[in-house]
């Protein structure tokens, strides 16, 4: 298919010089066109057919004497002449046509002729014609220097619209084998990608052209795509790899309730099952809530939300099980905190995954802190607390699904809490900030307040 | 008393699971697979609850309920659904549904939000002046709650809390129907919060009082009635 996008793009291209060289060339002609070309056609046919009527009634004989007559009216443009069959000048006031040495025949023309009186050659309008005996007469008239020009000239035209068409036709072939062969760079890549190939990247010419744009642009995408594959080869592995555990304990308390004797020990085992299966029901719904998030699809429930009503909610639900854990949980949300656009229920879930974090993690007697306050025009609400945090090293495992970090966070739940954070910031085109609170972790939702354009945003 | 409900479902074995379930608790079920007829059913009208999977063949689930609610059928929905998402229950709830449960789900959790559809739907239009649950007694409009007389002081919370409680007096209300209808949340916040404030309310309302009101049902949820 690509041969004849090149023949097309030629064809175009050639049609569009013909289309801007014609219209030029119509524009030189009407500019300098004169009707007198026309004028000097009419008179010699008039003339000649004059001549051609006395030759009919009176023969060669008064041919001569009406010739001798117009010859001595004086016109100075005027030419007759009679030729032998053999080209041969006989009388009248024209030796030679010229200029090519043209052969005698009948018809119209113009051209040059060498005149007999003055021996000067002169561009020529004549009309030539057979006599009865084998003779030719020819009348016509010279032409003034600013006819021949015009003669010229609109010979020349019609030569410049084939050479531009021509010319057309070639530039139309050399760009589309040049844009041709750019592109089949593309096509070639996107065909060994879609042959599985997934490392291809499209090759960069160097010259910073829009084509090396749109190649650079092709790469970036292919690069998100291949990290969110492999994203998404991680979690279908994690995924596969941390059911199994909970499915494994499912299991050993099914089979432990059918062994069984007693009914209590069974009822209590098979309490123990329903609390297994809810939990690998809640891990799914995370790692469900997780993808709905980062593929943007929640970002048409977004409502205008106010941050401090947001956080002075939760603290209220979570201030009974902090007294319980023995901490303080306190709030500092600075006044006039502005309205933002965002998803309540995922923001709420992701500062009540927080809380839920910290409250586990502090230590007893400190205290967890929820705050909202707006810094660099950017809303941030987030959880502080005294634990042991995450050090710089391990934040990055600690914001993957299912990450698990060693010794000190890994106590409980499933390792999805930050990565849902993080969702839900990038959701609302923000991000999830993990700073050390020394001691502690302060986990910041730094969310703009601006809404989040509708378009995806693309993160490297 | 036993009440009508449409079950609109097409996977056989939930539907053969519900109608059992709740038959045995006294309601006349009827069960059509496929969402045509569901519609078709649905709006004569002459059922107190309609109980919709939101994937059937033939209509889809919420453009079913547009349908019902386009030809003025008030009828209380239920949805049901596999897609389990915050944001699939909200899309659910906003397009005209009165709950919506995620499947997998324990019988007795749909049976808990049945019930109070149910009693929602036995049309209490006037808003009631007082509550007396025992010697409970609530007045919604001052949210002045007294037991025995004696005026107990409930934080606004704790007070919503025990107004939806009341509300749905001697039936089981689920941690999650709590959750959903005090603190509008529809996510699961993972630790014991419904448990923690259902346990300071229930300090509050049977300190110094020798009846228990605030009943925990085992594996359900909670249940206020002036009997066990």
């Amino acid at each position: 298919m690509r041969l004849p996008t090149t023949l097309r793009v030629g064809l175009l291209a050639a049609l569009l010089a013909f289309l801007s060289s014609a219209a030029l060339i119509g524009f030189i002609h009407w500019r300098t066109y004169d009707d007198s070309v026309d004028a000097v056609h009419q008179q010699v046919v008039e003339q000649a057919s004059a001549l051609d009527d006395v030759y009919s009634s009176g023969g060669r004989r008064a041919l001569d004497k009406a010739m001798a007559d117009t010859l001595a009216a004086g016109d100075p443009q005027l030419l007759v002449a009679i030729f032998a069959a053999n080209g041969a000048p006989r009388i009248g006031n024209v030796g030679a046509l010229l200029n090519p040495p043209v052969k005698l025949r009948s018809g119209y023309r113009v051209g040059r002729v060498r005149r007999r009186d003055t021996a000067a050659t002169t561009g020529a309008a004549y009309l030539l014609r057979h006599l009865d005996d084998g003779e030719w007469l020819l009348t016509g008239r010279s032409l003034g220097e600013r006819l021949q020009f015009q003669r010229i000239l609109e010979g020349s035209l019609g030569l410049a619209l084939a050479i531009s068409v021509l010319l057309g036709l070639l530039c139309g072939l050399i760009i589309a084998r040049y844009v041709g062969s750019r592109v089949a760079d593309m096509a070639d890549v996107a065909d060994r990608i879609a042959g599985g190939d997934l490392a291809q990247r499209v090759p960069l010419s160097g010259s910073r052209d829009s084509f090396d744009g749109l190649a650079q642009q092709i790469n970036r995408m292919l690069d998100r795509m291949a990290a969110l594959m492999e994203e998404l080869r991680l979690l279908t592995d994690s995924l596969a790899h941390d059911l199994r555990s909970p499915v494994g304990r499912l299991r050993a308390r099914v089979e432990a309730a059918l062994a069984a004797e007693d009914e209590k020990r069974r009822d209590v085992l098979l309490a123990g099952v329903l609390q297994e299966a809810d939990s690998l029901m809640r891990i799914l719904t995370t790692v469900l809530e997780i993808g709905r998030s980062e593929a943007m699809a929640s970002r048409k429930q977004f409502a205008p939300l106010d941050p401090e009503g947001l956080i002075d909610e939760l603290a209220e639900m979570y201030e009974p099980i902090a007294e319980e854990a023995g901490c303080a949980l306190t709030v500092e949300a600075e006044s006039g905190l502005p309205i933002f656009t965002g998803h309540r229920q995922l923001v709420a879930q992701t500062l009540s995954n927080l809380l839920d974090n910290a409250l586990h993690y502090a230590r007893q007697g400190r205290e967890v802190v929820l705050f909202a306050r707006v810094r660099d025009g950017r809303l941030r609400l987030g959880v502080a607390d005294r634990g042991p945090g995450i050090a710089p090293a391990d934040q990055a495992e600690a914001r993957r699904r299912f990450g698990r970090l060693d010794s000190s966070r890994s106590t409980g739940g499933a390792g999805l809490g930050l990565a849902l954070a993080e969702a839900v910031a990038h959701l609302h085109g923000g991000e999830l900030e993990l700073v050390d609170n020394a001691p502690g972790l302060r986990a910041v939702l730094v969310l703009p307040l601006a809404p989040p354009s509708p378009t995806v945003a693309v993160r490297a | 008393m036993g009440r009508k409900i449409l079950l609109i479902e097409d996977d056989k074995e939930t539907a053969s699971y519900l109608v059992r379930g709740l038959g045995e608790e006294g309601h006349g079920v009827e069960h059509v697979a496929d969402g045509r007829d569901g519609l078709f059913r649905a709006t004569d009208g002459s059922f107190d609850l309609v109980i919709l999977d939101r994937m059937v063949p033939g209509l889809d689930g919420l453009g079913l309920l547009k349908a019902m609610r386009a030809a003025k059928v008030e009828t209380p929905v239920l949805i049901l659904s596999a897609l389990a998402s915050v944001t699939d229950r909200i899309e659910g709830l906003e397009s005209g549904s009165d709950d919506y449960l995620v499947k997998p789900f324990s019988f007795g959790e749909l049976l808990a939000r049945v019930n109070a559809l149910l009693r929602r739907g036995e049309g209490k239009s006037a808003p009631d002046l007082r509550i007396l649950v025992g010697d409970l007694e609530i007045e919604p409009l001052s949210r002045v709650v007294k037991r025995a007389g004696k005026v107990i002081d409930l934080k606004p919370r704790e007070y919503r809390l025990l107004e939806y409680l009341a509300r749905n007096e001697g039936r089981v209300v689920t941690r999650t129907m709590l959750l959903e209808q005090v603190w509008d949340y529809h996510f699961d916040p993972g630790t014991n919060v419904i448990d923690v404030h259902v346990s300071r309310l229930r300090r509050k309302l049977e300190e110094g009082f020798e009846r228990p009101i605030l009943h925990t049902v085992r594996g359900a949820g909670y249940r206020l009635a002036a009997t066990a």
